[in-house]
């Protein structure tokens, strides 16, 4: 039993050290690695499992997809869409009371469709959405708000980033993860705009309405963000759809890391040709990539070490024969 | 009054110029096995037409070994730039000489597990090759030597190409996260002569 109680003061020293403001791939990385060097004795099988740990863990082809679609994240902000996504979605909402508010909700759903992380999303939607409803006399506390729920659209609505580190750590399906998420991420793209709604209703000096526009303009704005019905029909089609109906199940035109590669280059393309993609912005692009990616691959690599400190002191079995020797009913665990 | 405060801004001039071009390098490298892994979809879609036109081969082997590089050398600007995600509920409740301290901790295990990450890879890049005596390779410290150098299975691309680009990235890692517990100590110490 020394094994358990020695996981259980590993999950509380990693815990602690990460409230600590130890980065927390860290934490876990020396809180494993001691660990099973406790466990072990000496560092000797530890040191030497790190010969090609690090090294099989990054060359991963289904984890290449996490860098790619950051990237294609990155190119998507320079490429002008966050601009063409809100003026359409404030065309068709900005005559409510709050509707500039509403159009940023809107248009940071519609830019998770091209971008998979929550923070690219606000911060790019933010550059857009802030500057409009200062203008439009917005309060501050409504137009950060708006941005602040809006940015979870973007791990919500597939692509995403986070849904696939996860089903990728829990051998499930990345492609029904996305699809399971389109749905929930609607849903909560209606909900913040009624939420949106509500508050203004409360608060009404919070917001003011712009002019209404009129239905053949609002159709022809619609025209304006074809680059992301393009690209999102071709990432989540592709890799979603099914393109042989001859043969039995879904046929995709291809494997989750290729449509991640062709949103990346289709989404590049697209700056290059409104020229929002340019040598600085593209340097931008990959430094924002850089970060994001090693900071994740990084939290993977320490996990990756915790877990095996966890899986050498049984506490995982431990745990399953205790609760299914505790006679505890399946609905009380 | 920390220490060698005149270097250490000379030497944040060069980490950053090192971390960017190891960046840019991986960034290459991604975009290269993005743009790769395209037109090897764009020549599957046409294989049926028997003209030639078909998948790169090995493709996915590619894409691991930029991968693993592109990831390794992102690794030091990543660090450089305080990436790493810390949580700070706790730690802002806390005076700012304590935080300062708990950065230089934090610092000082990132540079010892970048510092293990970089000295086991080179291990690693060693199981690969079947270089020198073996004489030579416990100098190096690159364990019993292999049948082959070891490679790739559709490709036979060897093992050692991505492993020695990923070394590079790593050995830069160490060495930029020990710059980071210099700047770190600096900071919890002050910079005034």
């Amino acid at each position: 039993m020394i094994g358990f109680e020695l996981a259980i003061f590993g999950f509380i020293l990693m815990l602690g050290a990460i409230f600590f403001r130890m980065p927390i791939a860290i934490a876990m990385a020396v809180t494993g690695f001691i660990g099973s060097w406790i466990i072990r004795g000496s560092p000797t099988a530890v040191l030497s499992q790190m010969n090609s740990l690090p090294y099989d863990g990054f060359s991963s082809y289904s984890l290449s997809i996490v860098p790619l679609f950051l990237l294609m994240g990155q190119f998507a902000t320079k490429s002008g869409m966050s601009n063409a996504l809100f003026e359409t979605a404030s065309d068709w909402l900005g005559h409510r009371k709050g509707g500039v508010a509403m159009a940023a909700v809107g248009a940071c759903g519609g830019f998770g469709a091209v971008c998979g992380s929550s923070l690219a999303t606000a911060s790019t939607m933010g550059q857009v959405a802030l500057p409009e409803m200062r203008k439009r006399g917005y309060s501050d506390a409504l137009s950060t708000g708006v941005l602040a729920a809006g940015g979870t659209l973007g791990i919500l609505i597939p692509p995403s980033v986070i849904l696939v580190i996860y089903a990728i750590m829990t051998e499930q399906n990345i492609v029904k993860m996305f699809l399971a998420a389109l749905i929930p991420g609607i849903l909560a793209a209606f909900g913040y705009m009624l939420a949106v709604a509500v508050y203004v209703r409360i608060y009404p000096d919070s917001a003011t309405a712009a002019e209404r526009k009129p239905y053949s303009e609002r159709f022809r704005s619609l025209g304006k963000v074809w680059p992301v019905v393009l690209i999102f029909g071709l990432v989540m089609g592709g890799i979603a759809g099914d393109w042989n109906w001859t043969k039995d199940g879904v046929q995709a035109l291809f494997t989750p890391t290729e449509g991640a590669a062709w949103g990346a280059v289709a989404t590049g393309l697209y700056g290059l040709w409104t020229g929002g993609l340019n040598r600085d912005s593209f340097i931008d692009c990959i430094l924002s990539t850089a970060s994001a990616s090693a900071m994740i691959f990084l939290i993977l690599l320490g996990a990756t070490l915790f877990n095996s400190f966890l899986a050498i002191t049984q506490m995982p079995q431990a745990l399953a024969d205790w609760i299914s020797t505790s006679g505890f009913k399946a609905k009380t665990v | 009054m920390g220490i060698a405060v005149t270097a250490e801004a000379r030497a944040a001039r060069l980490m950053d110029r090192l971390a960017r071009v190891l960046a840019y390098l991986g960034g290459i490298v991604l975009t290269a096995i993005a743009i790769m892994t395209v037109i090897s979809t764009i020549g599957r879609a046409f294989v049926g037409l028997q003209i030639g036109l078909g998948p790169i081969p090995g493709d996915f082997e590619l894409v691991e070994a930029g991968t693993a590089v592109a990831i390794f050398c992102f690794m030091g600007w990543c660090q450089l730039n305080q990436g790493h995600v810390t949580v700070d509920v706790l730690a802002d409740r806390l005076p700012t000489s304590i935080n300062l301290l708990l950065i230089l901790i934090g610092n000082l295990l990132i540079f010892a597990v970048a510092f293990i990450i970089a000295w086991r890879l080179w291990m690693g890049f060693g199981e690969q090759v079947t270089w020198f005596s073996q004489d030579v390779r416990d100098m190096l410290g690159f364990g019993y030597k292999p049948f082959t150098n070891n490679s790739t299975y559709i490709l036979g691309m060897p093992f050692w190409y991505s492993y020695s680009l990923a070394f590079v990235g790593a050995f830069f890692f160490a060495v930029i996260s020990a710059f980071t517990v210099w700047r770190a100590l600096n900071d919890l110490l002050g910079r005034d002569a």
